[in-house]
Order: C-alpha cells, then sequence, then structure tokens
C-alpha cells in the first residue's frame, strides 16, 4: 500500500495511452458483460417462470397436431393431478402496433388458478375472467410494452382462425417477463360458430401435479393412457417443455461466447501491449530503483500491480456501465421478440458483473506478469550501460 | 536527400519481431471478431430477404400471415388455376403449385427437438419455385412416403441423409434428395408429395398456392381479382413481399446484431488501434534521429504509415484466414445457425463468410493501421529534433 502512490503516478505518466488502454480495456468488459447477459436469460428464464410440479401434455408428433378436447377431463381424472387447463393458440396480432404478435391462448378460465399459482394472480381479477366472457388476462411485460390498463378494450386478429376478438383486460401476472395472453375458450367457440366451426380440440394441457416424486409417474400414466389413440400425446416437465423450445437458440448463443471470447482476448493483448510499453519505457529508471537497492520483487510487484489497477478500474467501470447499456439496447429492442425468446431479457445479475470484474482483474495480472517479471530481471549494469 | 529506403520498415519489424507479432495478433483478432458478426448478418439477411421469385403471387386465407396458418379448399385451387395472366408450360399446364404445410417435430443432430416446415407439393412446384434445384439424389416420387431435404435440413437433423429414414411428426419418411435454393429459406424447409402430407395432417387439403405470371402480366389487376372473389375469402400478395414481411418479424434480432456489432468493431478497433499507436509512439527518439539526420517530415511520415498499414494487411490477411477457420468450426459444431421463424419453425442460417464482410474487414485493418500510425508519426515529426531525442 506504501507504493500505492508510486503506482498511481506512473500511470498518470503517460495519460493519454493510459486513457486509451483503459477506455479499450472498459468498453470490451462492458461487451463481455452484455453478452453474457444473454445465455443467462435462458436460465433465469427457466428458474422463475418455469414450475418443477407442472406438466404439459401434447401430441407426440409436434404442437400443430390438435387433441380431442375431451383428453382434458381424463387427465383431471388420473391420480396425483390437481389441476389441469387446455390451451389453444390463438396467434392474435395487435394490429394498432404494426401486426406485432405475443403468445396469445384460449385457456379455461376456472382452472387458471389452480394450475398457475406460482404465478400469483390476484384473485378478484380471476373471479373477473371467469365472469366476463371477454376478459382477458395478460402478462405485465406486454402490458407495459404496449401501455394497456386493467379495464382497458383492445382488439386481436387471429392468424390461425378467421376472427378478430375483441378483449376486456381483467387482470395481469405480475411478473415483468411474461408476454403471455390469455381469455375464455368459450369466447373463441362462440366467435368460430358463427363460421359454422366446433371447438373440439385443445393444443397444449398444462397440468399441475400434487408432488415432485410423483410427477415421472404421473407423465407415464398420462403417455400410457392415450397410447394407440389417434392422438398419442407426450408429457414433459414445463422446464424441459421450454429448454427444447428455446434450445434453437443454442447456436446463436455460440456465436455470441465466440465473439466474446475474442473480444476478451483483445483486452489482454491490449493490456500486454501497454504493461510492456511501459516496462521498456523506464528500464533505466528501474535499473536505478534496484541499484539503490529495492528488490527484485518489489520491482515486479509494483509493476504487476500497476497494470492491474488500470485493468481494473476500468474494466470495472465497464463493468458497471453495462446496467446503462441494457437499459437502452432493452429500449431500443423493444421487450419479448420471437426470435430471441428469454436471451432478449437482457438481466444484468451482480454475478454477471462480478465475472466482468474478475476478468479484469486477471487481464491486468496476466498482462503484467511476463514485462514486469523481464525488468526485475534483466540484469542492472548492462541497463544502465545502454545509452538508449 | 531523397526517401528512405523501403528495406529501413523491413528491418525494423525484423528488429522489433515480438511487439510486431503483438500487432499482428491484435489486428487479427479485431478482423476476426467483427468479420464473423458482420457474417452473421449478411447470412441471416440472405436466408430472410432473399427468398421468393419477383414474378411468383402467393395466394392465402385471408388473414394469414403465413402458410402455416392457412387454410384453402380444394374449389379455390381450381378457381385460381384457371385464372389468365398465368404462365404455363409448354403442353399447357399452368405454372400453379398447391401446398400444404405443416410444422410437426424433428430431432436434430445434437438431440433437440424443433418445428420443421414440412411443404407438400406437387412436381410443378420445381417449375413455379424455379430457384430451387435437387442438387443430390433426385425428387421424390408421389405418393411413395419420399421426401428431399433442403441443404440447411440436411446439416442439422438428425437422419436427414439421402437414402436414410427420418421419422418427423407422425410418420417415418425416406429421404432420396437433397435441394438447394441459393441459400433461402427453402433450405430450411422439408418438400414430400403434397396428398402425402394432407394425409398425415388430416384437415383442409391445401394452405396455399403459389403461381408464376406469364411476362407481361398486370400483377395489379389480377392481385384485385383473386381479392375481390366473393366465393373464397383469398388475398393474393406477391412472393417477394410476402418474405419481406416474414423478414421483418426478425427485424428485433437484426438491429439488436446491428446495435452489437457496432460496439464490437469500435472496441476491437480501439485496441487494435491503440496497440499501433503505442508502437509507433516509442520510437519517437528513432524519428528524432531520422529528423536529425536530414530526413524530411513528409519521408518520415510516409515510411511509418506504409509500415503500419503493411503490417494492419498482414494482420487482415492472418484474421480472414482466421475468419474462415472459426466460421467453418461454427457450422462443423453447430451444423447451421437457428432463428426461430415467425411460423414457429427454424431457419437455418448457415454461417458463410462472403467476400462483402471480408472487404468490410480490409477496409477496417486499413483505417486502424493509418490511425494508428499516422498519429503519432505525425506528432514525433512535428517536434523538434531535439526534443524528440531528449524523449529518451
Amino acid at each position: 500500500m506504501r507504493f500505492l502512490p508510486l503506482i498511481l503516478r506512473n500511470l498518470g505518466r503517460n495519460k493519454l495511452r493510459t486513457g486509451l488502454t483503459g477506455v479499450a480495456i472498459g468498453l470490451a468488459v462492458l461487451l463481455v458483460c452484455f453478452f453474457l447477459t444473454m445465455p443467462a436469460g435462458i436460465d433465469v428464464f427457466l428458474s422463475q417462470i418455469a414450475s418443477n410440479v407442472r406438466i404439459s401434455v401434447h401430441h407426440k408428433g409436434g404442437l400443430v397436431y390438435q387433441m380431442p378436447f375431451a383428453y382434458v377431463n381424463k387427465i383431471r381424472a388420473v391420480p396425483g393431478v390437481v389441476a389441469a387447463d387446455g390451451v389453444v393458440w390463438f396467434g392474435g396480432a395487435f394490429e394498432e402496433a404494426g401486426h406485432v404478435t405475443f403468445p396469445s391462448f384460449a385457456v379455461e378460465p376456472e382452472h387458471v388458478g389452480a394450475v398457475w399459482p406460482d404465478y400469483h394472480i390476484d384473485p378478484a381479477a380471476l373471479e373477473r375472467f371467469r365472469r366476463f366472457r371477454d376478459g382477458a388476462i395478460v402478462g405485465r411485460q406486454t402490458m407495459e410494452k404496449y401501455g394497456w390498463k386493467v379495464g382497458q378494450q383492445v382488439s386481436l386478429r387471429s392468424t390461425i382462425w378467421p376472427v378478430t376478438l375483441t378483449f376486456r383486460i381483467v387482470g395481469e401476472i405480475p411478473n415483468a417477463r411474461s408476454p403471455l395472453f390469455w381469455f375464455q375458450r368459450e369466447y373463441l367457440a362462440q366467435a368460430i360458430h358463427e363460421h359454422g366451426w366446433t371447438l373440439s380440440i385443445v393444443g397444449i394441457v398444462w397440468v399441475r401435479i400434487a408432488d415432485p416424486a410423483l410427477v415421472d409417474g404421473v407423465m407415464t400414466k398420462l403417455d400410457a393412457m392415450f397410447r394407440n389413440s389417434p392422438a398419442e400425446t407426450a408429457a414433459e416437465t414445463e422446464k424441459s417443455f421450454f429448454a427444447s423450445y428455446f434450445g434453437s437458440l443454442q447456436g446463436f448463443v455460440a456465436i455470441i461466447l465466440v465473439v466474446t471470447g475474442l473480444v476478451a482476448l483483445c483486452v489482454l493483448c491490449i493490456a500486454a501491449n501497454t504493461a510492456s510499453m511501459a516496462v521498456r519505457e523506464r528500464a533505466r529508471e528501474i535499473a536505478v530503483l534496484r541499484a539503490i537497492g529495492f528488490g527484485r520483487g518489489l520491482v515486479f510487484g509494483t509493476l504487476v500491480a500497476e497494470s492491474t489497477v488500470l485493468a481494473t478500474v476500468a474494466g470495472g467501470t465497464g463493468a458497471l456501465l453495462t446496467y446503462a447499456f441494457t437499459a437502452g439496447v432493452k429500449l431500443a429492442a423493444g421487450g419479448w421478440s420471437t426470435q430471441l425468446g428469454p436471451l432478449s431479457g437482457f438481466l444484468v445479475s451482480p454475478a454477471i458483473v462480478g465475472q466482468g470484474i474478475l476478468l479484469a482483474v486477471v487481464v491486468g495480472l496476466v498482462a503484467g506478469i511476463a514485462p514486469a517479471y523481464g525488468a526485475a530481471h534483466r540484469p542492472v549494469a548492462s541497463v544502465l550501460r545502454e545509452v538508449f | 536527400m531523397s526517401g528512405l529506403p523501403l528495406s529501413y520498415p523491413v528491418r525494423n519489424v525484423r528488429a522489433r519481431l515480438r511487439r510486431t507479432a503483438l500487432t499482428i495478433g491484435v489486428i487479427a483478432l479485431a478482423v476476426i471478431a467483427t468479420s464473423v458478426f458482420l457474417a452473421l448478418i449478411t447470412s441471416l439477411k440472405r436466408t430472410l430477404v432473399a427468398s421468393g421469385s419477383p414474378d411468383n403471387l402467393i395466394v392465402l386465407r385471408k388473414g394469414s400471415d403465413n402458410d402455416g396458418s392457412s387454410m384453402l379448399s380444394y374449389e379455390a385451387y381450381q378457381v385460381l388455376r384457371y385464372l389468365d395472366g398465368i404462365a404455363t408450360l409448354p403442353d399447357g399446364t399452368p405454372l400453379v403449385s398447391a401446398e400444404k404445410v405443416m410444422q410437426p417435430f424433428a430431432r436434430t443432430r445434437a438431440g433437440g427437438r424443433e418445428n420443421i416446415l414440412l411443404r407438400g407439393v406437387d412436381p410443378i412446384a420445381l417449375a413455379v419455385h424455379d430457384e430451387v434445384h435437387v442438387v443430390e439424389g433426385r425428387m421424390f416420387r408421389p405418393s411413395a412416403g419420399e421426401i428431399v431435404v433442403g441443404r440447411g435440413v440436411a446439416g442439422r437433423y438428425a437422419d436427414a441423409d439421402v437414402g436414410a429414414d427420418m421419422f418427423i411428426g407422425k410418420r417415418t419418411w425416406r429421404v432420396v434428395g437433397i435441394f438447394e435454393s441459393g441459400g433461402t429459406s427453402f433450405e430450411s424447409e422439408i418438400w414430400g408429395d403434397l396428398r402425402d402430407i394432407a394425409r398425415d395432417a388430416n384437415t383442409f387439403p391445401y394452405s396455399g398456392v403459389r403461381m408464376k405470371l406469364a411476362p407481361g402480366t398486370d400483377r395489379q389487376a389480377l392481385i384485385e381479382r383473386i381479392d375481390r372473389d366473393p366465393r373464397y375469402a383469398l388475398q393474393a400478395t406477391p412472393e417477394v413481399d410476402y418474405y419481406a414481411e416474414q423478414a421483418k418479424s426478425a427485424g428485433t434480432l437484426y438491429l439488436l446484431l446491428v446495435i452489437l456489432a457496432i460496439p464490437v468493431g469500435v472496441a476491437a478497433g480501439f485496441g487494435a488501434a491503440n496497440t499501433m499507436f503505442a508502437a509507433v509512439q516509442s520510437r519517437t527518439v528513432e524519428i528524432g534521429t531520422l529528423r536529425a539526420l536530414g530526413f524530411s517530415r513528409g519521408t518520415i511520415l510516409r515510411s511509418f504509415v506504409l509500415e503500419s498499414v503493411v503490417i494492419s494487411l498482414i494482420g487482415f490477411v492472418v484474421g480472414a484466414a482466421g475468419t474462415l477457420l472459426v466460421a467453418f468450426l461454427l457450422r462443423i459444431a453447430l451444423g447451421g445457425i437457428a432463428f426461430g421463424a415467425q411460423t414457429f419453425t427454424i431457419n437455418v442460417v448457415t454461417l458463410r463468410v462472403s467476400l462483402r464482410d471480408l472487404e468490410a474487414a480490409l477496409v477496417f485493418a486499413t483505417a486502424i493501421g493509418l490511425v494508428g500510425g499516422l498519429l503519432p508519426a505525425w506528432r514525433a515529426a512535428h517536434l523538434r529534433p531535439v526534443e524528440a531525442l531528449r524523449k529518451a
């Protein structure tokens, strides 16, 4: 600590170079932190949204194949099942905001509370949802994105069914990461009935199970129950359902990580370069220090500390600025994106900032070691003898 | 005094081998980071935007925004087939392709599960979609449970090999060929016999109809004619517009990549220029010496800038080779990069480094060399030689 003023003085010698290096390191660490928020988004999404006692039952061949609606009651009768809700994909497009889509489903309102108790939807809102045929419950992310309020009416045009429906928002899912839009199954049934169709199918049945220990048994039983029927099912946990849905993002994540690695490597080279420059310039001075009795360890220590202090301060600033940067990107990207899914959450966690700072410290240390070691071990006499 | 000999910078590189290697390394890294990103952006754009033929129309049920959610009856198809203004084969068959689209599950080679786009067509489809060519194996035979798979599908999904049996959705199909369409989104599809796929889907016979217009047809008039037909609620769209609309849904992703490409370029470029800057700045004394010996400012500047640009170009060459290697490794490791399409199927984007991406990287590397070399050399050359020498 006694040598901190010396270290700071040395950093201040060539202000331009220190500044440029600092900015480069800070910017790179900021980018690394930002990129890390993207893969981390999947984990956060799965742990926040998915429950370990909820499973999905859908057609084995794909979500595009439907199951008979009668399956829902059969599923409810299975021991271990607490509640089940059959949902139908609506594919609603909000034309007022320029034909945007978010996940919209027709659900059975009386079972929502029992299947998704972890969503903490206001019981009064659930009561209204049951009562009003045109009621809708909307995730906070979508509410905030379009500035919707409870009590407001919104129209969505279905891209699947030949109808446009007007809904009254009766409540919200109080989770800023939920893009969902739920409305009554009966409302859809009545609307398509006017076109001579009967709503007799269901796309996915969400099932809540009494105990995590029963989950595997119930899933096996459900699939066995519908084997050899026209619509064979595949039951899976909510986590596995979303994990496989988002599994296709892995390629994108891999590229992001490769670029992150390259940027990190770049920072290391920049820092190493600056450290070696500093040492080279001060070769004589270091030799003088050694000549008047300062030890190798001290010379080595102060030089490594110099590069570490610079990298840590610059990198730490960059890591902290990630908060501001992600806020900006979030604003520009605008909420839920079908392409990015949970990658577009951009949630900066203290862990990510910590990793960024750690990266900066390691970069500073590694970059400083080689030139500092060289400087500390060069023979004093020969350095002093050099004209330049 | 005349100019500095060319051997001066060359020997100089040799004299400072480690520093030069470091500078080249940083520039190469910057080139790789930016060109991988650029390649990702252009590959994505190629897949999403370039699809579709300019003289094709797509007809869907009114209100559907993609053929995955559209439904069309047999009667509507028959009416569409015999409209005026549609191109025909020499034997008089109209170039109208009725298609049925499904999105069942398929298994990826990595063991994941994704929705894949299964398109049921008649043989006429190859004449309507004239950018699609079977390049390996052969076209499927009708009603034989055979399919052909797009190039992107072949790389990404399990058993998507010619001669293999591939399980998709509810049943097994025999893969008999691989087709290409110049990198567009068709390459993320599987094509099979229309009747086979409609039977599997068990709903309306068709999703939509694609038609090729005869040369000289008034496209707008034909579109209006189809849209106004009161019997079937249809809507016709130029195929190119249709794919442009599909691409819009990827706008967020695209925007995000561009937003990120800029700081990546700035950070990497800044770092590389900084390294270069440092390399030249450390030679202030040398520049002072040259000045004291009587070399003019211009001569010295030229020599130093030439040296740093050459070093940048070497960095670019190393970086370009690195980029191709990284892209190749990523292709092998990932089997194509998947992006969710609006149809909830997957667009398989093959990461290809195009010449344009490398051109941009070349400009970038040259700029690094110019800025990183010129600024410090300028400063040193404009110091009084005595001062520059005193910097020792």
